[in-house]
């Protein structure tokens, strides 16, 4: 294990470094997007009242004074009061953290079930009807809004077929529809990723020589095959569990999920900067997190990334 | 090996789109219920259940059932009875107040005058954190309480209008004892009230769990519990309609409405807004600054096309700038013309020389506001006004409310909160008010005088005055009165309310039993 710790330790900084350039970007950004007093109050606010809130939400000192106490807040874990909710703004989203992490693990798991058999069943039988039509869905799952297919399928299996809650958080079976919103496009990216990672490992070598010897095909997919395709699909499948993460956003509004995605939204709408650079710091933070678990788990699969 | 040819995939999207098409969930549904719990789905969170912390419609729909007010407005516009059973006015500036006697909190403490007093004072403090109703009742100067069951309101000047005042936001009564006992914090997360919906449980963002008070004044309400939900998506919201899982819901737009009544089960009713939409002008602007240039615009404007097209019939032409079912809105008055030619006339006579003229508006802050500013903006080319329309942000727009900065015209929907021309007109256009681009000094004093008159008749003259005036200078081009639509079961009788109550006491709500 020659080199871990440094190799940890580059990660780690780099991390760092990366934390702190979003929650800087999504300070200045907030500042820039106007003023949260205006929205606060009727518009028949007398300048006085203004004047008052504006001291009572900090926002009356110079911009370097409210990031200086910014940072040094974040660093202690205090992103300061939530301007709406009048709470600590790291509770406040620490209780909307649960609901986005269950739907966003269901559908990570339904696509990862889902998309790796149809990856590899799409490559071993490749050009058949099930490598077409589970292609062609993969298009569509790719390409289609998150809002459309939400919409789609309220509509049609909610609907029309009555077969599933239309929205809400209750019992799982309001939870099958938005993970499977949430999770079409990585299911889509990742079955057409395995596709062609296996295709491109049963034409090495390696696998005609496996053949050769008279290896049954089973085996030679389960064995040969998966293992040397599997660095491209764990990439592609830890960079979608990021970019759930984003999807959250619209799949929440859509199926009125209470979770961080629609907390940043109204967040946004109402310059609740407190709530905005803590959901945007935790979020920063997980996708660092997993990508750096990525990074370990690659060492594992590959010892030529260790080396280097 | 079958290939899957293009007119395949055609045929697969053929057949998806059919199933799409949203038909009836099931046979017709029940027109009678047996149900002992409401469920409503409205656009939006609830942000706060403290009454003194949010003027949002969104809370007070909860808000007026867990508290009540000293007068209540009623759907139907009229002030009735609430917290107090009486009021007249002493002299020319103090209100008496006689309370309803026996009202209980949740919490089974007594309600008397003290609770009044602890109430408006909270409603005033401008100390209290988070405090956004401390503008409503600065009319008040102190509140004295002779017992336990009178209560009398001392007003800087005289105030015709502070019944009416109690009788919305920032009037809402809370309870002395337990405020001070739990803090704020505490009592916004599980507030105490008189009224008919006592406080169960509150999931934020999800849903809010509310159970019928027995012991209410007004008599038990006609279910056991209700929840309300956040869908913010129109399209879900009225999906859950559709399937049953809620039994009404806010904001269904006109387009929207045909379906839902046209399915078996549920059906569509409207309040006409308490209010208006109108294009608020900045008139310091020439060529806005001259009076015919503004008359011409709304000359140009074919209101009658923009209710009927996008608005598919819900909404009413207004005729100046007092909202129908108001004080003092003359039903005689004609409502706003449409004449190009004369609006070509009078751009001419103005020597309107192609200076261009811009109207902002957001994308969707106001139901329908950018179709309605691109209808606009062809209505006003066609008489040869140079239009453009420019779309911003929400927050750009509430800066701009603050700096006075728009370029020429914007979206505004003026609520009527106390349905009294002084509580909109006056309260927007009025001399420092928000929209303040326009002053005329017979105006600025008939609207001074009005306001603090207790005389109903020298105000209606006022009024009809200062209407005259309004149209011929037009600081506000008013363009439509808008039904605010309901989807509901058709088990469910209920009215809706002009300003965004959700009244659900036992004289306004009830479910059709078998």
């Amino acid at each position: 294990m020659r080199g871990l710790l440094p190799f940890l330790a580059s990660r780690l900084l780099r991390a760092a470094i990366s934390l702190w350039l979003v929650s800087t970007v999504v300070f200045v950004v907030m500042r820039l997007s106007g003023d949260p007093v205006p929205l606060l109050l009727p518009p028949d606010a007398p300048r006085s009242e203004i004047f008052r809130v504006r001291a009572e939400l900090g926002l009356d000192r110079p911009l370097p004074v409210q990031y200086a106490f910014f940072l040094g807040n974040a660093l202690r874990g205090d992103f300061g009061q939530s301007i709406h909710f009048r709470q600590p703004a790291f509770r406040v989203v620490l209780g909307y953290l649960p609901a986005t992490l269950e739907l966003g693990l269901t559908a990570f798991v339904l696509a990862v079930l889902i998309a790796l058999p149809i990856g590899v069943l799409s490559a071993v039988w490749r050009n058949s009807v099930v490598d077409q039509a589970a292609m062609g869905l993969a298009l569509v799952g790719q390409s289609a809004p998150t809002f459309f297919i939400g919409i789609l399928l309220i509509l049609v299996v909610s609907l029309n077929f009555g077969l599933l809650p239309t929205s809400g958080r209750e019992s799982w079976r309001h939870l099958v529809l938005p993970a499977l919103t949430l999770g079409a496009f990585a299911m889509a990216s990742i079955s057409r990723l395995t596709r062609s990672a296996v295709l491109e490992v049963l034409g090495a070598d390696y696998v005609r020589t496996a053949r050769a010897k008279g290896v049954s095909e089973a085996l030679v997919v389960a064995k040969h095959t998966l293992k040397n395709a599997a660095v491209p699909i764990v990439t592609i499948t830890g960079l979608q569990f990021g970019s759930l993460l984003g999807g959250a956003v619209v799949t929440e509004t859509v199926f009125a999920w209470p979770g961080i995605g629609r907390l940043a939204i109204h967040s946004i709408y109402n310059r609740d900067y407190p709530i905005v650079q803590c959901t945007v710091f935790l979020s920063a933070l997980l996708f660092i997190a997993i990508n750096f678990c990525i990074d370990l788990i690659y060492g594992l699969l590959d010892p030529r990334v260790r080396a280097s | 090996m079958a290939e899957l040819t293009r007119r395949d995939v055609l045929k697969l999207a053929a057949a998806g789109a059919a199933a799409a098409v949203p038909g009836l969930p099931r046979a017709a549904q029940a027109q009678t219920t047996q149900k002992r719990e409401l469920v409503v789905a409205q656009g939006g969170d609830i942000a706060f259940l403290d009454p003194h912390l949010s003027t949002s419609s969104n809370d007070i729909r909860i808000s007026f059932n867990i508290f009540d007010n000293l007068t209540s407005r009623r759907p139907d516009g009229k002030l009735a009875p609430g917290l107090a059973t009486e009021w007249k006015i002493q002299g020319q500036t103090t209100w008496a107040f006689k309370l309803r006697s026996g009202v209980k909190w949740h919490n089974g403490d007594p309600f008397t005058s003290a609770d009044v007093k602890f109430s408006i004072d909270r409603t005033l403090d401008t100390t209290l954190k988070g405090n956004r109703v401390s503008t409503v009742l600065t009319t008040v100067d102190r509140v004295e309480t002779p017992d336990a069951s009178t209560v009398l309101v001392h007003t800087k000047k005289p105030d015709p209008l502070l019944p009416a005042r109690l009788g919305f936001y920032g009037g809402q009564i809370v309870p002395k004892k337990y405020v001070e006992t739990v803090g704020p914090d505490k009592f916004n997360e599980a507030p105490v009230g008189t009224g008919p919906l006592r406080f169960v449980s509150w999931t934020k963002d999800d849903k809010i769990v509310l159970e019928a008070y027995p012991g209410y004044w007004g008599g038990r309400v006609d279910f056991d519990r209700i929840i309300v939900r956040a869908l913010p998506e129109m399209a879900p919201r009225v999906a859950a309609l559709l399937k049953g899982e809620v039994d009404l819901i806010t904001q269904v737009p006109p387009d929207q409405g045909e379906r839902v009544k046209a399915n078996a089960g549920t059906t569509v009713t409207g309040a006409l807004y308490g209010g208006l939409y109108v294009l608020a002008v900045n008139s310091k602007r020439p060529p806005l600054d001259n009076p015919l240039v503004k008359q011409a615009l709304s000359l140009a404007v074919d209101r009658d096309a923009i209710v009927k097209e996008l608005w598919r019939g819900r909404g009413i032409v207004p005729n100046s700038m007092i909202a129908k079912g108001d004080n003092h809105f003359d039903a005689a008055l004609p409502p706003l013309a449409f004449n190009p030619g004369e609006a070509k006339a009078r751009l001419k006579k103005a020597g309107y020389n192609g200076e261009e003229i811009v109207i902002e508006t957001t994308a969707g802050y106001l139901a329908g506001d950018k179709p309605m500013a691109e209808a606009v903006q062809a209505m006003w080319r066609d008489v040869g006004v140079n239009a453009k329309v420019e779309i911003f942000e929400y927050s750009v727009r509430a800066q701009k409310i603050r700096d006075k900065s728009f370029k020429g015209l914007w979206w505004s929907d003026p609520t009527s909160t106390l349905r009294d021309p002084d509580g909109m007109m006056w309260r927007l256009l009025g001399p420092g008010g928000p929209q303040d681009y326009w002053r005329h000094p017979e105006f600025d004093e008939l609207g001074s005088a009005a306001r603090f008159s207790v005389d109903e008749k020298f105000r209606a003259g006022a009024y009809k005055r200062m209407t005259q005036l309004f149209l011929e200078h037009l600081p506000w081009i008013p363009v439509i009165q808008p039904y605010e639509d309901y989807g509901l079961q058709k088990y469910v009788e209920w009215t809706p309310d002009p300003l965004q109550q959700l009244e659900i006491r036992r004289f306004n709500f009830k479910f059709r039993r078998a």
